[in-house]
């Protein structure tokens, strides 16, 4: 077992290197850099050429990619992410900052999928084949092939420019509109109605997605012999389906909560770019445009390191519950 | 006696038996339709005309615009055929498409005779002259998204090309030879993997010159192979132990050989499945990076573009409902012709049938 972790991080540390050195490489071989890319929005901002040379040197942009990356690796095994070029803030204050809204939304949707995802797939494959079966699967199987931002300019239209004014109305975007002085209770209620919408696109996709790999699981389970023993003995149909069939296909299903932790933490920029969400995704998509890269890194960094730890908390959690699985 | 049928014939026998993977063949086969037929369903320009004495098809511009003969650039028609043809030959005729809109610019006032110009920036609701509206710029939305077709059908079946080929090469290696073969290529697998699509995907386009659709396509290739690899290892893995595959290997044949001629055909049908759901989800992130405004420059008609100019002004609904469903439908067809090929070619499901 340890000889196994061992080497799993082994690999894993070698995996992270390539992924930075790939991610840092094409990042500085963008065009322009984050100073240039602030100066375009902003005319105001020009700066002369021996104030920009000095910039360039001070943020070491003068020197080519392969020796930005050795001093970004320096500083990232000393602990230090950096600072923000553009936002003028340390990366790590800013992943602070954002973690929390997006967070919000991801666990909010998080709950949400597997309290519905479960008993959804359990009805499937109670009622497999029978008239509302068929019908709740094909409406799942539709809303898994619906694209989130087509669903999110829908929800938009619905919601803030159809239902304006009345009761239903929600908000656009943005997570807040109350000032920080209103009480707490109010603000609660507006972030709780700014959170509906994004929830909702980010909580469709993978119900119908879950609920079908918890049913194709259970299709899977109930064939086996230990199933029509369990019927033989007289256990009740929900009792066989839940105590006998479930139980066993719990173990897939952790794969899939492992493999979804990034996912969590990571947000969905498409959702966050839409509803203006300042979560992590948004961070993403900002960072990259204005070529920042000591966020863009750090971010990268975040998220690789989550998809590997995901991969291995599934493999590690497969074993842990099926005794006959073993690691090595 | 009756004559036993091979895997495929069976396999499409089984398919055939599933009332929704064909209705989802058929609307592929829809798309695919109205994708070759764009120029004659939606255009400014002749299908088929005369013109001082010769037979010409001026709507071939509309794949590429070199198909367009030169004579009309020589004329000084300027993209602008029913008042021209009229007025320089007077005895020429033409077969116009079904609808006198074009994809790329806004019909101007007049341009066909007694028709006012394109409504344009919010104005343009669908209406009986615009049966899917217009944008912001006039440009009618039926036009794009007939044009949009085209786009659509390639990305799907380019970038899964590229992915699949090198999903299955890699997967194929690394399964068949193991070792540190094996160790290799899953490392480059799992490197790839956890490389954030979108900052790839921006970082490429960024650097070159000029992006085109083509260039998107590819990247979505390049970096959606990793499933498939995956997979396929898998199936090589598993297939490679088995006895044909040691009596090939007794028999002398090389392992270029067993991989391309013994194994693969057996694997060929589970590594087809994630290929064809490849496709939606390809087909998903080109328009998704059409509305973030990433995807190709005009005058490149991709559904999700449509989407994008929806997003400064939401009241135009029609801008969201019409490429939206269009999106939506196709997804959803590729994927039950996905699941519809898992069912009809899993063995396991297979004997669930039964």
């Amino acid at each position: 077992m340890a000889t196994y972790l061992l080497r799993r991080l082994l690999l894993g540390g070698i995996t992270l290197v390539a992924i930075t050195v790939i991610v840092y490489g094409l990042a500085r071989n963008m065009p322009g850099n984050p100073l240039t890319a602030q100066m375009g929005e902003d005319p105001s901002r020009k700066i002369t050429a021996e104030d920009y040379a000095r910039m360039q040197r001070a943020y070491g942009l003068d020197k080519p990619w392969p020796a930005g990356y050795r001093q970004w690796a320096a500083n990232l095994l000393r602990g230090d992410l950096g600072r923000s070029i553009t936002r003028k803030q340390p990366v790590t204050t800013l992943i602070g900052e954002r973690i929390g809204p997006t967070l919000l939304v991801s666990g909010t949707a998080f709950v949400v999928i597997w309290l519905a995802a479960v008993p959804l797939g359990l009805y499937a494959s109670a009622r497999s084949g029978r008239f509302d079966e068929r019908a709740t699967s094909l409406v799942l199987y539709a809303l898994y092939s619906f694209p989130t931002f087509v669903a999110a300019l829908f929800l938009q239209i619905v919601f803030a420019v159809w239902l304006r004014g009345t009761a239903w109305e929600l908000p656009l975007f943005g997570m807040s509109d109350l000032p920080p002085e209103a009480s707490l209770g109010a603000r609660l209620l507006d972030v709780g109605r700014h959170l509906v919408l994004p929830v909702t696109c980010q909580t469709y996709v993978s119900l119908a997605y879950d609920s079908r790999f918890i049913r194709a699981n259970m299709e899977e389970a109930v064939r086996q012999d230990y199933v029509r023993t369990a019927r033989a003995k007289g256990a009740g149909p929900w009792r066989v389906l839940f105590h006998h069939a479930f139980r066993n296909t719990l173990i897939p299903l952790v794969t899939l909560l492992g493999l979804s932790l990034p996912s969590l933490i990571g947000g969905s920029i498409i959702i966050e770019q839409i509803f203006t969400w300042p979560g992590m995704g948004r961070l993403f998509f900002e960072s990259i445009r204005e070529r920042d890269y000591p966020t863009i890194m750090g971010l990268t960094l975040m998220f690789s390191v989550l998809t590997l730890l995901g991969q291995l908390l599934a493999d590690l959690l497969y074993c842990l519950v099926d005794p006959r699985v073993s690691v090595a | 006696m009756q004559r036993s049928h091979g895997f495929w014939a069976e396999a499409w026998r089984r398919y055939r038996r599933r009332p929704l993977g064909m209705v989802a063949l058929a609307f592929v086969g829809f798309l695919v339709l109205v994708a070759t037929l764009a120029p004659a369903i939606a255009g400014t320009k002749p299908v088929l005309c005369r013109y001082k004495g010769r037979i010409y098809a001026p709507c071939l511009g509309y794949f590429d615009r070199r198909l367009e003969p030169a004579i009309f650039a020589k004329d000084k028609f300027r993209g602008t055929y029913p008042r021209n043809l009229a007025e320089k030959d007077p005895g020429s005729w033409a077969i116009w498409p079904l609808f006198f809109q074009d994809p790329y610019r806004s019909v101007r006032a007049d341009e066909w005779p007694g028709r006012p110009e394109n409504p344009a920036m919010d104005q343009g609701r669908p209406s009986r002259s615009h049966l899917f509206g217009t944008d912001q710029a006039g440009v009618d939305v039926l036009a794009k998204m007939v044009h949009g077709t085209t786009v659509a059908l390639l990305v799907g079946f380019v970038s899964m090309g590229i992915a699949g080929s090198i999903g299955i090469v890699v997967g194929a290696i690394g399964g068949y030879f193991g070792g540190w073969i094996d160790m290799l290529t899953s490392r480059v697998t799992e490197i790839v993997m956890c490389v954030p699509t979108l900052v790839l995907i921006l970082a490429v386009l960024a650097l070159i010159e000029k992006p085109t659709i083509w260039h998107t396509m590819a990247i979505i290739g390049f970096t959606g192979w990793t499933g498939i690899a995956r997979l396929t290892r898998g199936e090589f893995l598993r297939l490679k132990a088995s006895e044909y595959v040691t009596a090939a290997r007794s028999a002398g044949a090389g392992p270029v050989r067993i991989m391309l001629r013994h194994i693969l055909p057996n694997a060929l049908a589970p590594i087809l499945v994630p290929i064809t759901f490849g496709i939606a989800s390809a087909i998903l992130t080109e328009s998704g990076l059409s509305f973030l405004g990433f995807g190709p420059p005009p005058p490149s008609a991709s559904w999700g573009s449509i989407l994008n100019g929806a997003r400064s002004n939401l009241g135009m609904w029609w801008l969201v409902f019409f490429p939206g469903t269009a999106i939506f439908l196709t997804v959803l067809a590729y994927n039950l012709v996905g699941e519809g090929l898992q069912e009809a070619t899993d063995p396991r499901l297979r004997e669930a049938r039964k």
